[in-house]
């Protein structure tokens, strides 16, 4: 379906390559933004899965051209844009768009109550000048109470002028890799189903029965953006962060929430607060112009609202296995004696971020390398459910990923020149005193080559970077660093010779991209090879190596 | 941490209270005060006007010393609901031990269960109670949740296995962290009380009593099926019952430790002095947002989600989502003798309601005259009480 859809668009920029909409380039997670000022919308009627198998019937804007999607696609624009919405009607009884919170909404269409209207298999055209960033919707402004609810609805941004990471302005500021919408919505299937079949509904019997963020239920909330088996539901809304370090990482994700659904949804984040700062594209100030904004580890969002949230995490006491340890008594329960639900988890097994414990035999675990997850939910919690089910519905994960990515350490050592002096691969774990020793050969250029190989690093891990603490028994000799390129066979050289004397010296290297070459696929899936070069002597030496390490952020 | 803080630490470790009262864990002298409380998850009964006894899932206060096989002997089938209120205060190291008791009137049902410490800024995922992000406790086993919280105010915590069904079921109760601004009368304008609601720098938050209220709902239906083994759909949740503290009214205005009400202990009836400044400590964890009415009292909102507001404001109506938390002051009016007035043991007071706007929930079951989600402050003619010495202290 993706591929279908940017095909559609490359056509679509062809016949008018000024400023129309550009499908977008899509990020596995995060939002997914339509950029563009002009943008040509069909409204549309398609079926959405839920995770409980059924299929429901719903309305929707599409990209002209594109494949049914729901919901809208998430229309971004910069403030001052003249932004102009076209919009096509393949439905069969008139619709239109309204913009709340845009003002001087002009157009042309068949006249209808709130908007021009596109009647059945026609045409209307939407204009009006984005004069205040922020977060906002835009659904139908025709038979609202049918068609808002058939999920004629999506969100609409606008990024201030000249600052594409500022939600409002220099308070606001947010890192732009970490930008998430977060789309509430609620699904009465009969309703649906009585549009489908001509039979009457009651508009005073709304029972919701699904719930919705970006369109999808939990758990599909959490697949990428576009997966192939959700081709109506393309918007994911896994939350991933760092943790926040004031030099490292200084900045908070955005997340902008919108409420296009029937009713109040209370939106409970676990974790750490989320502080809102701006409401329906509004800035929170008090009267006198000063910060208004307010923390909250549970916030109702009002149906048709949107509220903006910047989110940092935070752990305030920087606990971790070596200098600040949890209390004993705490840090290691015994696994064996406690329960993985389903028998699995998100846990890593361990108390500590960055790490992973040993779970109990048999149990699954989704954990990569040691990642926090946090359910973010509503807790309305019948909203928490897929129909009858629990653990679905509007909710999603918070994934805080250790703040230098995920860390493997060589796991086996393979000599490719020299001999074993002394140690295993046990000893490249750490920086320590344990060293693992190869001897130089012992003729002509003295040479002293070896790899480490790393296992479990997951495919379309990307950052992959290799460091390597090490030394040698006679002073400076030049020291490379390569890794494997599975698809050619062959060592690629990582940067330039280090000299490497009697003490340890550290070196950092990133591979050449791109970086899937050295992840291994088939049999040889998440293997990863770092080889350690020592030459340019005529003497005999030993290399000891100390720590062989590989740090990659997981998909 | 100074020397004088561990001594405040330690007087404010007064023991286990049982029942109505708040547990304040057990303190010594360390590095991080120490607190330890026990808890203990189970099923049991509790009574509401207009029907048979109510099956529930509930937590229990448990000592710590015993072993499982004691605590299933004397606590199994004793939940109590709402749960204990716990309160711990600020820097202390909280170990909340939790044990499984399994179910008397569910012995096919081999729930685990969790506690999810709703609201604190969780360093751990381990310790975040979500048995599908990290452990579940199951039958006849324990864990203990360590929390070393930061930031005062009014929290809450549930169980978060099944949680559409456990919370529901009564596994709700409130947790409040008390500011390391107690301890001083110094800050207080009034220089009378030494507890604030948050580190306010200028006792804007000094309170002479405060009570801490969950407000909740009971869907019947979801209750009976459980106990009779037959699935509730929860998208069909339609309450009957609307609580407080686990209590509907007229039950919420009985003291603590009622004996007519075994697993209910938890009072929401607010007795207080002419001009006691009252802190309310509000929670919600049913599944509606509530409307919340104090008539002829200003309520003035000094925090949210455990986060004191920088610009305070005065409302009349309250609006708390599920999920979310207030704190609420309000100083007691002048005894009023041309009021209506009643009198108990303790004297004449005027009555005022703190309820519910929502007329229909203030009915039990949808029965006529006051119930649900209501409960009286009483304010009395001179100042017959004496100061409170833990959370939602009542007076026969
Ligand atoms: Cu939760
Ligand atoms: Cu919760």
């Amino acid at each position: 379906m993706r591929k279908a859809l940017l095909a559609a668009a490359a056509l679509l920029v062809a016949f008018a390559p000024s400023a129309r909409a550009q499908a977008p380039a899509v990020p596995r997670q995060g939002i997914v933004c339509t950029n563009g000022t002009t943008f040509d919308l069909t409204a549309t009627p398609g079926y959405i899965e839920t995770p409980d198998g059924n299929s429901v019937l719903m309305w929707s804007y599409a990209l002209a051209g594109g494949e049914f999607q729901s919901p809208g696609p998430v229309l971004c624009v910069n403030e001052g844009d003249s932004v102009t919405v076209h919009l096509h009607n393949d439905l069969t009884e008139p619709v239109s768009i309204v913009f709340p919170g845009q003002t001087g909404v002009g157009g042309s269409g068949s006249s209808g109550l709130l908007a021009k209207e596109a009647p059945a298999g026609g045409d209307a055209t939407y204009t009006f000048t984005a004069s205040q960033p922020g977060t906002y919707v835009y659904e139908s402004g025709t038979d609202p109470e049918k068609q808002v609810e058939m999920g004629l609805y999506g969100a609409l941004i606008v990024r201030p002028a000249g600052h594409p990471d500022y939600a409002y302005d220099a308070a606001t500021r947010f890192d732009p890799q970490r930008e998430y919408l977060v789309l509430l919505s609620d699904i009465d299937p009969d309703l649906h189903h009585a549009v489908e079949t001509g039979a009457p509904y009651h508009f005073d019997q709304l029972r919701n029965r699904y719930f919705a963020i970006n369109g999808r239920q939990f758990p599909d909330t959490l697949q990428d953006n576009g997966v192939s088996w959700l081709p109506a539901q393309p918007y994911g809304s896994l939350i991933r962060v760092k943790p926040y370090n004031a030099t490292g990482n200084p900045l908070p994700a955005l997340i902008r929430m919108a409420n296009v659904g029937t009713v109040n949804h209370p939106f409970h984040p676990h974790g750490n607060h989320i502080k809102e700062v701006a409401q329906d594209g509004r800035p929170l100030r008090t009267p006198g112009g000063g910060d208004a904004s307010s923390e909250h580890f549970a916030e109702t969002i009002g149906s048709g609202q949107t509220q903006d949230y910047l989110f940092s995490w935070t752990d305030q006491d920087s606990w971790n296995p070596g200098s600040n340890p949890f209390p004993a008594s705490v840090a290691s329960p015994d696994y064996r004696n406690l329960t993985f639900k389903d028998g699995n988890t998100w846990s890593s097994g361990s108390a500590y971020l960055g790490s992973k414990g040993t779970l109990p035999v048999g149990t699954v675990s989704q954990n990569i390398c040691g990642e926090w997850y946090f359910p973010w939910h509503s807790h309305a919690l019948n909203e928490f459910t897929n129909y009858d089910a629990g653990f679905g519905g509007m909710a999603t994960l918070l994934r805080v990923d250790p703040p230098g990515g995920c860390t493997a350490v060589a796991g086996t050592a393979s000599i490719l020149a020299g001999t074993l002096n002394s140690g295993t691969a046990t000893a490249l774990a750490a920086a320590d005193t344990a060293y693992y020793k190869v001897n130089s050969t012992v003729s002509g250029t003295r040479t002293a080559d070896w790899y480490g190989g790393f296992t479990g690093v997951p495919r379309g891990s990307t950052g992959l970077a290799v460091t390597y603490t090490g030394r040698n028994s006679i002073a400076a000799l030049p020291t490379t660093l390569w890794i494997w390129k599975w698809s050619t066979s062959t060592w690629v050289q990582m940067g330039a010779a280090t000299g490497v004397g009697t003490s340890d010296v550290t070196s950092t290297r990133t591979p050449p991209s791109p970086q899937s070459d050295y992840i291994g696929t088939g049999a040889n899936a998440g293997k990863v090879r770092v080889r350690v070069l020592t030459t340019g002597t005529t003497t005999n030496f030993v290399t000891q190596g100390n720590l062989l390490k590989l740090t990659y952020d997981a998909p | 941490m100074k020397r004088r803080d561990l001594l405040k630490a330690g007087a404010l470790a007064g023991g286990l209270l049982i029942g109505g009262r708040a547990l304040q864990g057990s303190a010594e002298a360390a590095a991080n005060p120490e607190a330890r409380i026990g808890l203990a998850g189970t099923d049991g009964h509790i009574t509401l006007p207009g029907r048979g006894p109510l099956y529930i899932f509930g937590f229990a206060t448990v000592p710590l010393a015993a072993s499982v096989g004691d605590l299933v002997a004397n606590y199994k089938g004793k939940a109590q609901h709402v749960a204990p209120i716990l309160d711990v205060k600020q820097d202390n190291d909280v170990y909340i031990t939790l044990t499984n008791l399994g179910l008397v009137g569910r012995p096919d049902l081999v729930d685990a269960h969790t506690i999810h410490w709703h609201g604190f800024r969780t360093p751990s995922a381990l310790f975040d109670g979500v048995p599908e992000a990290s452990i579940g406790v199951p039958i006849e086993r324990q864990f203990t949740y360590f929390f070393r919280p930061h930031n005062p105010g009014t929290y809450m915590y549930h169980c978060h296995f099944e949680d559409v069904e456990h919370v529901q079921m009564g596994m709700t109760s409130i947790v409040f962290v008390r500011p390391a601004q107690d301890g001083g009368s110094a800050l207080d304008p009034l220089h009378r009380t030494t507890t604030y609601a948050y580190n306010d720098g200028d006792g804007s938050t000094a309170y002479d009593r405060h009570f801490a209220i969950l407000l909740n709902e009971i869907e019947e239906r979801e209750h009976d099926a459980d106990e009779q083994i037959q699935e509730f759909i929860f998208t069909d949740y339609d309450p009957q019952y609307f609580t407080l503290n686990g209590r509907v009214y007229p039950q919420t205005i009985l003291p603590n430790n009622d004996p007519s009400l075994p697993y209910q202990p938890v009072s929401s009836l607010i007795q207080a002095n002419p001009g006691d400044r009252v802190l309310l400590r509000l929670a919600n964890l049913g599944y509606l947002q509530h409307a919340m009415q104090l008539p002829g009292i200003p309520m003035k909102v000094v925090g949210e989600d455990a986060t004191p507001h920088s610009f305070p404001y005065v409302t009349n109506t309250l609006y708390i989502g599920p999920g979310e938390a207030r704190d609420v002051l309000f100083t007691a009016p002048p005894f009023n003798p041309s009021a209506p007035v009643t009198t108990d043991a303790r004297g004449s007071y005027n009555t005022y309601l703190f309820k519910n706007r929502d007329f229909r929930r203030l009915s039990n079951r949808g029965s006529p005259g006051l119930g649900g989600m209501a409960t009286e402050v009483r304010v009395y003619q001179g100042s017959p009480l004496p100061a409170q010495t833990s959370v939602g202290e009542t007076y026969a």
